[in-house]
C-alpha cells in the first residue's frame, strides 16, 4: 500500500502533521514538556469519568441521609423533588425518637431486632474463637500434607453460598427427619422443633436463635481459621522450641508466646467477626425469616422488611443509620486498639 | 514449615539418649490431636454428605423417624423432576448468575487497576481528597446505600433487569486500595523507559502495568467472583421477576414453593450449589491468599 500512495497526498499529510505538532508543542511548553502533557491528559481521561461516577455515589449517600428524616413510602407519590414532602412529610428526628421510646409495633420490633442482633453477635464471637483458635493451633502442629487436606475441608463452608448453607441446616433441624433431633433421640432426649418453637430456650436464648447461630458458625469458622493459620505460621518456631527446652509446658507456650504474638490478628479477627455478625442477613432470612415470634428478627432483616415489604423507607433508612453507627463505633475502636498494639 | 524440618533433622544428628522415647511419646501425644481434628472435620463434612444423600432419597424417606443414613432405595427421581420442570430452566439461571458475576468482576478489575495505577503513579490536584473519599466509601456498608440505590433503579426502570445489578458495582473501593499498593512497587524506570520509547499512557497501562498486576488481579478476581455468585440480598431486591433471577434467589424460591419435599429441595441445592463449590475449592489457595492478604470477605 505505502509506496503506491500519491506523493502529493503524503506531502499534505506531512504538512498537516507538522502543523498539528507545532500547535501541540506550543501547548506543551506551557504545561512543561510533552510527557507531562500526555500524563495530564491520561489523568483527566480517568478522573473525569471517575468523578462523574463518584458523584452518583455522593448522590446516593445524600439521599440515604435525607430519607431518614422523612416519613417516606415508595407507595406514595409525594412532593416534586425525589418524592420528598407532600404525602411523604418531613418528620425531623421523629424516627429516632420513636426508636428510643416509641410504643408502636414497629418501634418495639426495632428494639427487639437490636437486642437480637446484639445477642447474635455476642454469642457468635466467643463461640467462633473457642472453635477456630484451638483448631488453627492444632492444625499448625501437624504434617504438611494433612494440613492442606484438613484446611481445604474446613474451608469448604466458607465457599458455599449462604442460601445453600441455610437450606442444608434447615433439613438438619427438621423436627421429624432431621439429624439433630435424631442425635437427641439417640441419647434419650426430647426432640425439639428448632426453627418454630418460640418458647423453648437455652441460657435465656431461644432455640431458634441457637439454631441460626450454629449454622452461621458452621459457615464462618473456616474463614477465621485460615486467618489464624497465616498468623501462626509467621511465628518463628525457634521461639517455641526455646521455651519448650527451658521447660515450659505446651499450654504455657500457647498462652505466653503464641497468644501474645498473634494479638493484633486476634483483635482484627474479633472485630471482623463482630462486624459481619452485626450485619447477618442471608442465613436468618432463609431459615426463619425472623420467626418464631420475632425471636430471630435481626436488624438487617428488620430493615429489609420495612423497606421492601412494608414500604416504610424513611424508617428503614433511619434504622440502617443506627446499624451504621454501631458498625462505625466498632471499627473505630478496632483501629484505636490496633494502633496501640502495633506501637510496642 | 521448613524451619521445623531443619531443626528436627539437626536434632536427630545430635546423639542424645532421651531422643527416642520422646519421639514415641510425641506420636502418642499427637493421636488425640488427630482425633480432635477429625471430629471437627466430620462436623464440617456431615452436612454436605447429608445434603447429597438426601437428594437421592424419596420425599417420604427424608421425613422418616429415625432418619436413614444411606438412602433405602437410591433414586434419581428428584433430579429427573428438576430437569423436566419447565418452571425451573436451570441453564437460564446459571446464565443470569454467570452474566452478573463475569460482568461485575471484569469491570471492577479493570477500574480497580486503572484507578489504583493512577493513585500510585500520578500526581494531580485533589488526589488526596479523592483517595480519602474512596476510603470513606469503603467503610459505608451496603445497608445504607441499598435503599436509595433501589429508588434510583426504580426511576431508571432497571428493576428486574440484570443491568440494574451491575451499574452500582462498576467501581470497587477496596480493589482500588489493594491495587494501588501493588502499583506503588512498580519501578518508575520501567514506565519512563516505555514513555521514552514512544508508548502512549494508555499503552503503558494496558501493555506494561496490567501484566505486572496479574497475580493480585487473579486474587481479586476470584474473590469478586465468589462474592458476586453467592450474593443474595441486593439481587433479591432488584430481581423480582422469576426469569431474571440469579441462582441463590432461585434456590430460596424453589424451597418456598416445594415445602415438605425435602429430597427434591436437596437435589436442587446440589445442582445449584455444588458445581460452583467445586470450582471454588479448586481455587481455594488463591482465595485463602486473598483473605489473609486483605482480611476482607
Amino acid at each position: 500500500m505505502r509506496p503506491s500512495l500519491s506523493f502529493c497526498k503524503n506531502l499534505l499529510a506531512e504538512r498537516w502533521r507538522h502543523g498539528m505538532l507545532r500547535i501541540f508543542r506550543k501547548r506543551e511548553k506551557r504545561s512543561g514538556g510533552g510527557l507531562a502533557a500526555a500524563k495530564g491528559r491520561f489523568v483527566l481521561s480517568v478522573t473525569i469519568p471517575l468523578l462523574l461516577y463518584e458523584s452518583l455515589g455522593i448522590f446516593v449517600l445524600a439521599w440515604a441521609f435525607i430519607l431518614m428524616f422523612y416519613n417516606y413510602s415508595s407507595g406514595r407519590l409525594g412532593g416534586p423533588i425525589l418524592g420528598l414532602g407532600g404525602s411523604n412529610p418531613f418528620v425531623g428526628i421523629q424516627n429516632f425518637i420513636q426508636m428510643i421510646k416509641g410504643t408502636s409495633v414497629q418501634a418495639n420490633l426495632f428494639r427487639t431486632s437490636l437486642k437480637n442482633t446484639l445477642i447474635f453477635a455476642f454469642a457468635v464471637l466467643p463461640l467462633n474463637l473457642v472453635i477456630t483458635l484451638p483448631l488453627a493451633y492444632l492444625l499448625e502442629s501437624i504434617g504438611e500434607r494433612f494440613k492442606v487436606l484438613y484446611r481445604t475441608i474446613y474451608f469448604m463452608p466458607v465457599l458455599t453460598s449462604s442460601v445453600g448453607v441455610a437450606l442444608i441446616w434447615m433439613s438438619m433441624y427438621d423436627p421429624q427427619g432431621g439429624w439433630i433431633n435424631a442425635i437427641i433421640r439417640f441419647f434419650g432426649g426430647q426432640p425439639v422443633a428448632w426453627l418454630s418453637d418460640p418458647r423453648a430456650g437455652f441460657l435465656g436464648i431461644s432455640v431458634a436463635m441457637w439454631a441460626v447461630i450454629l449454622a452461621y458458625l458452621w459457615q464462618d469458622y473456616g474463614y477465621n481459621m485460615v486467618i489464624f493459620i497465616a498468623a501462626l505460621q509467621a511465628i518463628p518456631q525457634g521461639l517455641k522450641d526455646a521455651a519448650l527446652i527451658d521447660g515450659a509446658t505446651p499450654w504455657k507456650v500457647f498462652t505466653k508466646i503464641t497468644i501474645q504474638l498473634i494479638r493484633p490478628t486476634l483483635l482484627f479477627v474479633c472485630v471482623m467477626t463482630m462486624l459481619s455478625s452485626f450485619q447477618v442477613f442471608d442465613i436468618i432470612q432463609v431459615m426463619t425469616n425472623g420467626d418464631p415470634g420475632n425471636r430471630t428478627q435481626v436488624l438487617m432483616l428488620d430493615i429489609y422488611k420495612n423497606a421492601f415489604r412494608y414500604q416504610r423507607l424513611g424508617w428503614a433508612a433511619a434504622e440502617s443509620f443506627v446499624l451504621f453507627l454501631i458498625v462505625m463505633v466498632v471499627t473505630l475502636i478496632q483501629m484505636r486498639l490496633l494502633r496501640t498494639e502495633w506501637e510496642y | 514449615m521448613t524451619s521445623r524440618a531443619i531443626t528436627e533433622t539437626s536434632t536427630v544428628q545430635v546423639p542424645l539418649p532421651a531422643r527416642r522415647p520422646l519421639r514415641r511419646a510425641k506420636i502418642w501425644r499427637s493421636l488425640p490431636l488427630y482425633l480432635l481434628l477429625t471430629l471437627g472435620l466430620s462436623f464440617t463434612l456431615l452436612p454436605f454428605l447429608m445434603m447429597i444423600l438426601s437428594s437421592f432419597k424419596t420425599n417420604v424417606e427424608v421425613l422418616q423417624v429415625p432418619p436413614t443414613f444411606l438412602p433405602d432405595n437410591p433414586t434419581l427421581e428428584n433430579y429427573r423432576k428438576i430437569f423436566n420442570d419447565p418452571s425451573l430452566p436451570l441453564l437460564r439461571f446459571y446464565g443470569n448468575s454467570a452474566f452478573v458475576a463475569f460482568f461485575n468482576v471484569g469491570t471492577t478489575l479493570f477500574t480497580s487497576a486503572l484507578i489504583g495505577y493512577l493513585f500510585a503513579k500520578f500526581q494531580f490536584k485533589g488526589k488526596r481528597i479523592l483517595f480519602g473519599w474512596f476510603l470513606t466509601t469503603m467503610m459505608i456498608p451496603t445497608q445504607i446505600t441499598m435503599i436509595p440505590s433501589y429508588l434510583i433503579l426504580t426511576r431508571l426502570k432497571l428493576i428486574n433487569s440484570l443491568w440494574g445489578l451491575v451499574i452500582f458495582s462498576a467501581v470497587d473501593a477496596f480493589g482500588i486500595f489493594m491495587l494501588r499498593q501493588f502499583c506503588e512497587s512498580l519501578p518508575g524506570e520501567l514506565l519512563d523507559a516505555a514513555r521514552i520509547d514512544g508508548a502512549s499512557e494508555w499503552q503503558i497501562f494496558l501493555r506494561i502495568v496490567l501484566p505486572q498486576l496479574s497475580a493480585p488481579l487473579a486474587t481479586l478476581g476470584i474473590l469478586g467472583f465468589m462474592g458476586n455468585w453467592n450474593a443474595y440480598l441486593w439481587p433479591m431486591i432488584v430481581l423480582q421477576k422469576i426469569e431474571v433471577r440469579t441462582l441463590p434467589i432461585i434456590l430460596t424460591w424453589f424451597n418456598s414453593t416445594h415445602t415438605g419435599q425435602g429430597g427434591l429441595v436437596m437435589a436442587a441445592t446440589v445442582l445449584i450449589m455444588l458445581p460452583i463449590l467445586l470450582v471454588l475449592v479448586y481455587f481455594q489457595r488463591w482465595i485463602v491468599k486473598g483473605f489473609t492478604m486483605t482480611g476482607f470477605k
